[in-house]
This record gives C-alpha cells, sequence and structure tokens, in this order.
C-alpha cells in the first residue's frame, strides 16, 4: 500500500464513517468519547459499550493498514520537531499536549472527529464553531512556533 | 443476536474501517500534520474537505428521506447551538494538536505504525480526558462539559 492514499478516494471513505454509523444506529461518531469509555474499562463504569468497541475497531484499523503498508517500524516518531531537544524535553511537551488535547476535547464536546468530521457533516454550528476554533489555533501556534525556533519545529 | 450486540458491532466495523482510512491516509506520521499545519502541505486539508462534502450530502439525502435506522430508531441529529465552551475547548484543544501535532484518532494510527512517542501523547489524552470527566461530574463545571461527541 503507498504512503498514503489519494485525497478523492480516501476523503470521500472517511466521510461516509459517520454516516454509517448514523444510517445503522442512530449514533454520533468521535473519538474523544471513546478514550473516556475505554478508560472506563479499568473501573467497569462503562455507560456506553458500542464506544469500547469503536475504540477497539480503531486501533484494529490502524495496525491492519500499518501492517500493509509493511510496518510497523519503530522509531521515536518526532525526530523532525523535538529532535533538537533532550529526549526527556519531548516526553513533557508530548504528554502536556496530550493533556490539553483531552482536557480541551471534553470542555469542547468533542474533538476532530467528534466535531470536525461529524459533526460539521450533519451542518452542527457548535461543531464548527469548535472545529474551526482548533484549527486556527492550531494553525496560529504552529506557525508562530516555526518563526521563533528558527524553522525548527 | 440482541440489538446491543449488534450496536456493538457495528461500532467494532465502522471503528475498524475509521482507523484503517486515517492509518491508509497517512495521519499516523507526526510530520504528516505538522506540514498541515504550518500550511505546507493541502493533502490533508484536501481530505478533510471530501470527507465533510460527501458526509454532508449524504446527511441531507439521509434527513430529506426520513431515515429510519435499523438499530436506533428515527434518524436524529446531534446538533449543538453555538456556546462559550465551543472556543475555551477548542483553543485548548487546539494548543495541544499544535505541539502534538496529531490528535485522538492519529494518536492511535501513529502508535500502531510503530511511533514510540505516540504512546506518551495517549497517555497525555487519557489523562486529560479522565480528568475533563472528573471536572464534569462536578457540581460547577457539570453544565461546561456535557458528553462529548
Amino acid at each position: 500500500m503507498p504512503h498514503h492514499l489519494p485525497w478523492y478516494i480516501v476523503g470521500p471513505l472517511l466521510g461516509l464513517c459517520p454516516v454509517v454509523l448514523y444510517a445503522v444506529a442512530n449514533k454520533h461518531l468521535g473519538a474523544s468519547a471513546a478514550y473516556s469509555q475505554a478508560a472506563r474499562v479499568l473501573v467497569r463504569r462503562v455507560s456506553e459499550p458500542w464506544r469500547v468497541y469503536f475504540f477497539v475497531g480503531l486501533v484494529i484499523g490502524a495496525v491492519a493498514a500499518a501492517v500493509l503498508k509493511g510496518g510497523p517500524q519503530f522509531h521515536l516518531g518526532y525526530e523532525f520537531i523535538y529532535g533538537w531537544m533532550p529526549l526527556w524535553g519531548a516526553v513533557g511537551v508530548l504528554f502536556a499536549s496530550g493533556l490539553a488535547m483531552g482536557y480541551g476535547a471534553r470542555w469542547a464536546g468533542g474533538c476532530t472527529s467528534g466535531h470536525g468530521l461529524c459533526g460539521m457533516s450533519i451542518r452542527s454550528a457548535g461543531s464548527f464553531a469548535a472545529a474551526l476554533t482548533f484549527f486556527a489555533t492550531a494553525v496560529a501556534i504552529s506557525l508562530a512556533l516555526n518563526w521563533a525556533t528558527g524553522n525548527r519545529t | 443476536m440482541s440489538r446491543s450486540t449488534r450496536v456493538n458491532v457495528t461500532g467494532l466495523g465502522v471503528g475498524a474501517a475509521f482507523g484503517f482510512l486515517i492509518q491508509a491516509a497517512g495521519f499516523g506520521d507526526a510530520d504528516f500534520i505538522h506540514r498541515m499545519l504550518l500550511l505546507q502541505s493541502w493533502y490533508p486539508w484536501e481530505v478533510f474537505a471530501a470527507a465533510i462534502a460527501v458526509g454532508g450530502a449524504a446527511f441531507w439525502l439521509l434527513e430529506r428521506r426520513r431515515w429510519v435506522t435499523p438499530l436506533g430508531g428515527q434518524l436524529k441529529l446531534n446538533r449543538t447551538s453555538i456556546k462559550p465552551r465551543h472556543f475555551y475547548g477548542g483553543m485548548l484543544f487546539g494548543s495541544g494538536w499544535a505541539f502534538s501535532t496529531t490528535c485522538p484518532v492519529p494518536a492511535i494510527a501513529m502508535v500502531a505504525s510503530g511511533g514510540v512517542l505516540g504512546l506518551v501523547v495517549k497517555s497525555g489524552l487519557f489523562t486529560g480526558i479522565m480528568f475533563g470527566d472528573r471536572v464534569a461530574g462536578g457540581h460547577h463545571h457539570a453544565r461546561l462539559l456535557p458528553p462529548a461527541a
């Protein structure tokens, strides 16, 4: 399988995922809620079991595609961005970033899949507001960091 | 097979397809999203736009036909009106996204393709989400943190 499939194939197929989920089960696709439910398995407080299955499916699908691409190939994964930092520094930044995304997703009521893909597809005003805020903030900070670090990040 | 089991199987199948496509599109590579956010690569934006265009058209058609779902009754799309939390939470999420150059599903894809530091991002995501859930259960923030989509 190539590194990435053409956008006009993979884009429409991705767009159909939330459609199938709604059309069959009347459920809203979202990854942050799937993380939340998957975490609750540990304390046996799962309220939406199908989201745990969705999470497991994400892992299975991602692994299957990785294998078809000839992987997995183990590597750190951030050499191009944080290669100039000590490893402990990169770990700290990445953990804090994940923390901000996780809390932010719960605060906003969804993430890039729940608001950005599914919410915008169903023309939800709140999802448009949240997703456009995700994108604008991430692009602005990325460009600012790139400028501030002399194109090192 | 009970209805709840069929819903679970649907979740598993759609999740597998979604995870496969995210990996197939290349979102498991942190540099891929990094170049997207630096506006150096338009491919991810094209994928996203195509997904929303096709999904939007399909949802419009389902609503127009008053679709009755096999497992969940009459189709009811979960739309929300604009609230301040969409902006506050969105800015926090976008900040984390800029520094990690991945988001919840691509983080799974990154780890699946062997990106070890993706595990650190996923740990942070789980911690942040569980903390968010804990706060959502509190009296003060209950109205700020509805169940996530």
